[in-house]
């Protein structure tokens, strides 16, 4: 039993700084999936950008030679050291790179864009719903 | 401090101080550990955000805990319950063919392959289990095992 109350009281001591960073913690989840991730921007967004923008393909490369957006380049955590110089050598420093992957269910182009930062690679972004977001608007 | 208190000590030390690191790192970045979770698809976004924002404080406290043996008992208690969900969660994943990062440690370290985690994991139950079976026994509690 004693095992238990203490369980019970970290559990209960947890709870205190948990209400903390769900209202105040900076990189605090949204609450509702449709509001955007820290991070992730819209395509309408990006596309306001305009063509300064490099676009990174996270998808595989079989899903990337079938279609892509026009000049992305292919960059996944597969083939991560092969394609990664063939990033760098199309990157301007401080050129916006958005990077996207298939749909909103997929998380791979958040993992491509933290080791793009992880490489100083800045600023990065995800686009919202991926490939499926720019599809939908062709 | 005899051998077999010198090993408590150590399991003691290194599960708590692992649960205080991977409390830390998801705790900086709830956000991305919430992309972590949602990425085993098992519960709803809600879900997966509650537990972004509270799971890693469990574990810092419960990591601490075991580490000053304050509560101990009550922190391994938890920590035993966490590995097993973690495995449960990860072996699930293994079995929807679910290619992703464990998350186990935020994003500190690079992306864990999922048999790498079950792995650490494995080695950590063991750790918990030599405690728990030293303070089941009685004689020799995690509690005592600094005695002098």
């Amino acid at each position: 039993m004693t095992a238990v109350r203490q369980a019970l009281w970290i559990l209960l001591i947890a709870l205190l700084p948990a209400f903390f960073a769900s209202a105040f913690h900076p990189k605090r989840p949204a609450w509702s999936e449709d509001a955007l991730k820290p991070g992730e921007e819209r395509l309408g967004t990006v596309q306001s950008w305009g063509d300064s923008v490099l676009w990174v393909d996270a998808r595989s490369r079989k899903e990337f030679d079938t279609e892509h957006i026009p000049n992305a380049v292919l960059l996944n955590l597969e083939e991560w050291d092969q394609l990664f110089p063939a990033f760098l050598d199309r990157w301007q420093p401080n050129q916006k790179v958005v990077v996207y992957c298939s749909s909103l269910a997929c998380h791979m182009s958040e993992e491509v864009a933290d080791r793009l930062k992880r490489n100083s690679v800045e600023p990065v972004y995800v686009l919202k719903g991926g490939w499926e977001a720019w599809k939908s608007k062709q | 401090m005899r051998f077999p208190d010198l090993a408590l000590t150590a399991c003691r030390v290194i599960l708590g101080g692992l649960f205080l690191i991977a409390g830390v790192t998801k705790a900086y970045d709830p956000a991305a550990f919430a992309t972590e979770i949602q990425n085993y698809q098992l519960l709803p976004w809600v879900g997966d955000v509650l537990l972004s924002l509270f799971l890693p404080w469990v574990e810092i406290f419960a990591g601490c805990a075991l580490f000053l043996k304050r509560f101990e008992r009550g922190a391994l208690l938890l920590i035993s319950a966490m590995l097993i969900a973690y495995s449960v969660a990860l072996i699930s994943a293994i079995v929807r063919g679910l290619n992703i990062d464990c998350g186990c440690f935020g994003r500190l370290i690079s992306p864990t392959g999922i048999a790498w985690a079950l792995a650490r994991n494995a080695g950590l139950m063991i750790l918990a289990g030599v405690l728990w079976i030293f303070w089941l026994r009685g004689s020799r509690a995690p509690r005592i095992a600094d005695s002098k």
